[in-house]
């Protein structure tokens, strides 16, 4: 194998192994990392129930599901290069022969793998507690997930790049971006029930936006027939991958550009407080 | 008086901490961002009820949209400020600025009690200005005129509920750092469970009616209850001036017991902290 390829994929396999250790070696997290998702799911799913809409129940724990990916993006990968340069990880990182995109792709596929356990657990108690209705179709569901889950984490990581030249402002942006998404990208209802034509389209723009939307649509049937019209799901999937390899792309041209910045201006490790 | 000069220089720190980094204007708009999202989230779900489901009549609408646009906003600001002081004492240790309060002539309950009223007093201008701008993007986005009592006895009604409210969250809060002390991880977790439970017991969004013994019990006595429906008594055509002095004593009361139960358990945590020396214990 090409020693750089080699490199590449020990450096993935490396940081992949530290996140999903960090968290599997504490079990505690699953049931900290269930905590508010699933108390917020619960409170909306008894709003639900409350306006004789047993059905939205579901949209309520798939939010959840979801909230629990978006949190792990938002504080694992986003703030993640942050948090390494105030503690003088970073340096290690730039100066060490590992690709820092590869250490990207590690931490994504470890925040996947640490969140699923919590994930799983919000959704089996959400069906053992409310059973709620669904009419899934698995394989596209399956590849919904997938996809909406790859572009969220190259969102994670075009934002990292650009947290790493933030100091504590980067907290502040990302509590002030957690709801606000979550609310545009329907996250715990359908949009398409509730927004306006046009702000519908431009919410396509958020990645978990169009992931929700294809989630909702393949789990649960948003048309009073029963029957999915599928023809927005392909879109949705069109979307989420062009969004995917453009996210990706974007965060490997902007960490360049900002660690050649960095480099040159040698402000690269410098711990902002 | 001495005690009250802590307080204030508390305060200022507290509000150095939040908007220091920025230009006030852009911290506040940031701070209120998250209590509109979270506000519109539950009012949007409740939009769904309404078209969808079989329980709320085209008149109960309205009033309803005002029970949850109060209930989403004053549950929001419960949360912002009530887990400060744990935040004051994680980031404290991680920052050592915490130890500091030891070394100062001033015990760390005025530090907490100062951190805990800026966080109130900037909480207070970003849910207000978050419930206006809930109200209007909720009238222009459903459609409805929602029932709200706008008069100068409401509003200072409502003025009086916000700060009788102080008692219940800083017990809280003093409550939580009890537990902050001897954290070294997850100190963020009791306060993100016990913030997730407040959504649920508080009648935030739904009567606690709807819950089933005896946790409607647990619902009716917490002294935040008691502050979200004086306010609504006040604020919606719900109740009368009665009911909100009724509702406003049950929630000093049940405030009054909370702080005495969290001063007691944030002093015996302090001074069995002091004894296995963790006061100082960086947080990992």
């Amino acid at each position: 194998m090409n020693p750089r390829t080699s490199l590449w994929l020990k450096t993935v396999y490396a940081r992949t192994w530290v996140r999903t250790k960090s968290i599997y070696g504490e079990p505690l997290w699953v049931a900290v990392n269930v905590g508010f998702p699933f108390f917020t799911s619960l409170a909306l799913s008894l709003l639900y129930s409350s306006a004789g809409l047993k059905a939205g129940i579901g949209f309520a724990f798939l939010g959840g599901v979801m909230v629990s990916f978006w949190g792990n993006v938002l504080w694992s990968m986003a703030s993640q290069f942050n948090w390494d340069k105030q503690q003088g990880l970073f340096e290690l990182y730039v100066t060490s022969p590992a690709p820092i995109s590869a250490i990207l792709i590690g931490m994504s596929l470890g925040g996947i793998l640490g969140t699923a356990p919590s994930a799983i657990t919000l959704a089996i108690i959400g069906w053992l507690l409310f059973a709620p209705p669904a009419t899934a179709l698995w394989p596209l569901v399956a590849l919904t997930f997938a996809l909406t889950l790859a572009s969220l984490y190259a969102m994670g990581m075009a934002l990292s790049s650009l947290y790493l030249v933030y100091g504590r402002e980067a907290d502040s942006v990302n509590e002030a971006l957690h709801e606000p998404v979550s609310f545009l990208s329907g996250v715990y209802f359908p949009s398409s029930l509730a927004f306006p034509a046009a702000l519908q389209a431009v919410v396509l723009i958020i990645p978990l936006a169009v992931g929700m939307d294809a989630l909702q649509r393949t789990l649960f049937s948003l048309n009073s027939t029963g029957a999915t019209d599928l023809t927005p799901v392909y879109r949705d999937l069109l979307l989420l991958a062009v969004m995917g390899i453009t996210l990706l792309f974007a965060a490997s041209k902007a960490l360049k550009i900002l660690e050649e910045k960095g480099r040159r201006a040698g402000t690269i490790a410098v711990r902002q407080r | 008086m001495s005690y009250l000069s802590s307080i204030i220089a508390s305060i200022r720190v507290g509000w150095s901490r939040d908007f220091g980094w920025t230009n006030p204007f852009l911290g506040f708009s940031l701070k209120t961002i998250a209590p509109i999202a979270s506000t519109m989230t539950a009012v949007t779900v409740l939009y769904i009820g309404f078209r969808n489901g079989t329980s709320i009549s085209p008149g109960q609408f309205p009033m309803l949209l005002g029970f949850i646009l109060i209930g989403a906003t004053l549950y929001a600001h419960i949360s912002a400020y009530s887990w400060v002081p744990t935040l004051a004492i994680a980031e404290g240790k991680w920052t050592f600025v915490f130890p500091q309060v030891y070394v100062s002539p001033k015990s760390s309950p005025p530090y907490l009690a100062g951190r805990c009223l800026a966080a109130f007093a900037s909480s207070t201008v970003t849910s207000i200005a978050s419930l206006a701008v809930a109200i209007v993007i909720s009238s222009l986005l459903f459609g409805v005129t929602i029932p709200l009592i706008l008069t100068p006895l409401s509003i200072s009604l409502f003025g009086v509920a916000l700060i009788v409210n102080i008692l219940a969250s800083m017990g809280l809060g003093f409550l939580l750092g009890a537990y902050a002390i001897f954290a070294s991880k997850f100190e963020w977790a009791l306060p993100t469970y016990v913030s997730g439970l407040l959504m649920v017991f508080s009648e935030a969004l739904f009567p606690v009616s709807l819950l089933p013994h005896p946790f409607s019990d647990v619902g009716n006595v917490l002294p935040f209850t008691e502050f979200i429906r004086a306010s609504r008594a006040v604020l919606l055509p719900l109740g009368s001036v009665s009911s909100y002095f009724y509702y406003l004593a049950l929630s000093f009361i049940g405030g009054s017991i909370l702080l005495g139960l969290g001063l007691f358990a944030f002093r015996y945590a302090e001074r069995r902290a002091r004894r296995l020396g963790v006061l100082d214990r960086k947080v990992v």
